[in-house]
């Protein structure tokens, strides 16, 4: 009687605990649900307020941003990772370190805060957007050489898939910024031609290991670059002129 | 000569160290890069450290290459970072680009390379401490809570968007020794709750990059809390658990004596039970064995049965008043009679059978002799007589009018005591027909036994009909030559009632002078069966061997009608007490009676034994009102 007793309250304050969760979490994302139910106010030219079915540009930076922050941590950690497990010691390169080179662009990407300072918007963009479309390729190659790997974690592959996928819903979203900010629908492929020759490694480098490990590493330095350039970017879209002060 | 070796000796000793220092000179120590740091992502610096100089005053240069270019550039500032120090400034920083640094010691006798380093601007960001760190004390309704906030370092561009820096500050009392650390994010303000009321705490921030190093903590800044009465929420906490340890216990308690609390908050309701019902077969679904067990198999009797429902003998009692009823009226008194049948105590039989059964007639609606009833106030007392042919209980409703001396009577009547010896008795049920019935009872008895007034109210007799529907009707046909004959008739009820129909004797004897002498003697009448003609064949029970039955009637009050016998038409004949007075013409009446009432109906295929008529017993005591009665029979007769 006694255990019947504790299993009842037992089920009881599960079933209230769980209904209180989702309670909860639908109060909590109930914002959410609302704005992503229902279409958002743009004003159109004349100042109306119209109901489209778009994002403004504004949120759509925000969120082009945020991807581009998540996918350096991501890559950042799957660096580490692997450096962790299969770059030997001697060979590893601190942070501040690089013992690797990567390959060049065709695009000259600006070098110095300078140069990006010089640059316009619209080079900006497009500067991202060839970076993201240079890594979209190498990406996939690194997930299927990461899969012959006997021991490689599963956190390790994991964030690697996620980020080739984020790497494309990027490019999504830089293409339509490009549609938006500059109206330039030109941009349909990419600048970046190079296609085939995923990423010409230096020929001396010819461990597969030291070779994935290059690409981590280089594409953690462009994603980077990505979020700089993004940031850059929404300052110059807000306060153009305090953005050029420093 | 002495002079000579110490001089030489002095000189060696001197320019010895002279040459020696000399020949120490060697090139200089590998320098050593230590680090190189970038405040802002823009400029950065590179430290190092040098070797041994070789003794020579040393040089140390640094020169660089970028990736993918083999252009050798050098160090374009060595002094404003410090002694050996680098400093790149924004024209020759480029981020994203991997640096290959050397150092170079050079001295008079040689040059030294470090070792080179591989340095990308991007990841070496160390930004310095956030500066304008202020904290505050504000009042909040659950006490006082510390509000700090900085700003990040000046030379990090973080509006623009160039850094992203995250900040994190840590906290303690000033007598504490571990901090409290806690992670800002990319805000400059952060709270701290939960004080310690009247502690001074020291708060320092710093910052990182997302992709550097954490800068400096800030200096320490100091602040004091105000004393204040923090809210006692553990008091409350207390209370909680305390209340829920009792409830426990409560809890506990109540589940070890479960039963007795369920039975005092829930009595148990006592269920209904049938005798010889049983539950189990009726929860295993089949009904017809469950109301099988309820089927008397004797129910309903069959007609074959009938013979044994008879009622053995009747007592009939007659009372004394009633033979000083006057002749003249014309009474067909009712007869209440009442076979008592002590035997069933069955629970599903059928009216007819049960001694509850109320026979009595007053008053024949449906008779076809019209009689007149009269009260029953002679009934009273121990005179008059009636019969009745009682069933049993108190379901005697008939008479409400009745004298209380009636009614005791009847108990009386139909006691064993009265009769004596109760073994002799043959108690038979009587089996009478259902309602409506109009049974007729008629006996024959002497006029005189009957007074005319002690007709059982023939006025209850319509309410015997309709309240009880049970009983028979008796009615007195009192004549005054013949005597009083009980027509007892009963209807034959379709469900196997038996009528009994007890025809009046066709010779009516006129009921006068039937009163027979008060004696209380009673005889039994014993029912032998009902013949086909639904009439009960009665014979005396000292016919049937069974030993006198003749009745001391010195204890009865009432007196009751003797049955004189059964006439050729299976009449009962009864005989009426008489008064002493009147005993002689008793007598002679009995005498009479006596010689017709001979026969006993033996239509009967039975065993019906002929026997001498009572009214030889009559005869044999003198003038002795001989009270017999009629009574029911419990016990079946056996033919």
């Amino acid at each position: 009687m006694m255990q019947a007793i504790l299993v009842v309250c037992v089920c009881v304050c599960v079933c209230v605990y769980s209904v209180m969760q989702s309670v909860v979490w639908a109060v909590l994302l109930w914002p959410c649900l609302v704005s992503l139910g229902v279409p958002l106010e743009c004003k159109d030219e004349q100042g109306s307020i119209i109901l489209c079915a778009s994002i403004s540009k504004e949120k759509l930076l925000d969120r082009v941003i945020q991807h581009a922050e998540l996918i350096y941590r991501v890559s950042e950690e799957s660096c580490t990772l692997f450096e962790e497990m299969f770059v030997p010691f001697p060979m590893r390169s601190q942070r501040n370190q690089a013992g690797y080179t990567c390959a060049t662009k065709a695009f000259p990407i600006p070098g110095s805060k300078s140069e990006i300072q010089q640059i316009s918007d619209k080079w900006l963009l497009h500067s991202v957007l060839i970076l993201v479309q240079s890594w979209i390729e190498p990406l996939v190659y690194l997930q299927t050489t990461l899969d012959r790997y006997d021991d490689a974690p599963d956190t390790l592959l994991k964030k690697t898939k996620w980020v080739s996928e984020k790497l494309l819903s990027l490019e999504q979203g830089v293409v339509v910024l490009i549609r938006k900010m500059l109206d330039d629908d030109m941009l349909t492929n990419s600048y970046y031609e190079q296609g085939v020759a995923p990423y010409a490694l230096q020929p001396e480098v010819l461990e597969s290991v030291l070779r994935d490990y290059t690409l981590l590493s280089c594409f953690k330095k462009d994603a980077h670059k990505m979020e700089t350039f993004l940031k850059l970017l929404k300052c110059r879209q807000t306060d153009k002129y305090s953005c050029f002060l420093h | 000569m002495m002079w000579r070796d110490v001089g030489v000796t002095l000189i060696l000793s001197l320019i010895l160290p002279v040459v020696a220092q000399g020949a120490r000179h060697t090139p200089p120590g590998k320098p050593k890069l230590t680090s190189c740091r970038s405040p802002d992502k823009e400029t950065f610096t590179c430290w190092w450290e040098a070797g041994s100089d070789g003794g020579r005053p040393t040089t140390y240069s640094l020169f660089y290459h970028k990736e993918n270019s083999e252009t050798v550039y050098e160090c374009p500032d060595y002094h404003t970072a410090g002694a050996n120090s680098c400093f790149f400034n924004k024209n020759e920083t480029s981020i994203w680009v991997n640096y290959n640094i050397t150092v170079v010691a050079t001295n008079a006798l040689g040059n030294n390379f470090s070792d080179p380093v591989d340095v990308d601007v991007v990841y070496i960001v160390q930004p310095h401490t956030p500066e304008n760190v202020t904290v505050g004390v504000l009042e909040d309704e659950d006490g006082p809570f510390l509000r700090v906030s900085w700003e990040p370092p000046r030379k990090a561009d973080t509006r623009s968007g160039w850094i992203t820096l995250i900040y994190e500050l840590r906290v303690k009392l000033e007598e504490a020794e571990e901090w409290e650390e806690h992670r800002a994010g990319q805000q400059k303000m952060f709270n701290i709750f939960s004080l310690h009321s009247g502690g001074v705490y020291m708060v320092q921030v710093r910052c990182k990059p997302d992709h550097g190093f954490w800068s400096e903590w800030s200096t320490a800044s100091y602040v004091k809390v105000p004393d204040y009465i923090p809210r006692e929420r553990s008091m409350w906490i207390l209370i909680a658990v305390f209340s829920a340890f009792i409830f426990l216990i409560l809890t506990w308690i109540i589940t070890l004596n479960r039963s007795s609390v369920k039975h005092c908050l829930l009595p148990p309701v006592p269920g209904p039970k049938i005798k010889g019902f049983d539950q189990q077969l009726l929860k295993k679904g089949k009904p017809e064995e469950v109301f099988n067990s309820l089927v008397v198999q004797s129910f309903p009797p069959r007609s074959t049965d009938y013979e044994d429902l008879l009622v053995e003998y009747l007592e009939v009692y007659v009372n004394e008043k009633q033979e000083l009823m006057p002749e003249g009226k014309d009474l067909r008194d009712v007869g209440c009679l009442k076979s008592k049948s002590q035997s069933d105590n069955d629970s599903g039989r059928g009216s007819c059978d049960s001694h509850t059964l109320l026979m009595e007639k007053c008053g024949g609606v449906e008779s076809k002799d019209e009689s007149s009833y009269e009260e029953p106030e002679l009934l009273q007392g121990q005179a008059g007589s009636w019969e009745r042919l009682e069933r049993g209980d108190s379901q005697v409703v008939d008479t409400p009018d009745s004298s209380d001396a009636r009614v005791k009577t009847w108990p009386l009547v139909f006691s064993p005591s009265i009769h004596g010896s109760s073994d002799n008795h043959h108690y038979g049920t009587l089996e009478m027909p259902k309602q409506h019935s109009t049974s007729e009872i008629t006996y024959s008895v002497p006029d005189h036994l009957f007074p005319t007034s002690t007709s059982f109210p023939h006025h209850h007799h319509p309410e015997y009909r309709d309240s009880l529907g049970e009983y028979s009707e008796y009615r007195h046909s009192r004549s005054p030559s013949t005597g009083v004959l009980y027509h007892w008739e009963a209807q034959h009820h379709p469900q196997a009632h038996s009528n009994f129909n007890i025809r009046n004797l066709e010779r009516q004897k006129e009921a006068t002078g039937l009163g027979l002498p008060p004696s209380r003697s009673m005889e039994y009448v014993e029912v032998q069966k009902v013949n086909q003609e639904n009439q009960l064949v009665l014979k005396p029970l000292s016919s049937h061997g069974r030993g006198p039955s003749q009745v001391q009637f010195g204890r009865a009050v009432v007196d009751y009608s003797k049955v004189n016998g059964v006439n050729n038409d299976n009449v009962l004949l009864l005989q009426r007490q008489r008064e002493m007075a009147e005993a002689g013409q008793y007598c002679d009446y009995r005498e009479k009676e006596g010689a017709e009432a001979e026969r006993y109906p033996t239509q009967q295929q039975g065993k019906t034994t002929k026997d001498g008529p009572v009214a030889t017993q009559l005869q044999e005591s003198t003038c002795l009102t001989t009270s017999g009665y009629v009574d029911t029979v419990p016990t079946m007769p056996t033919f």
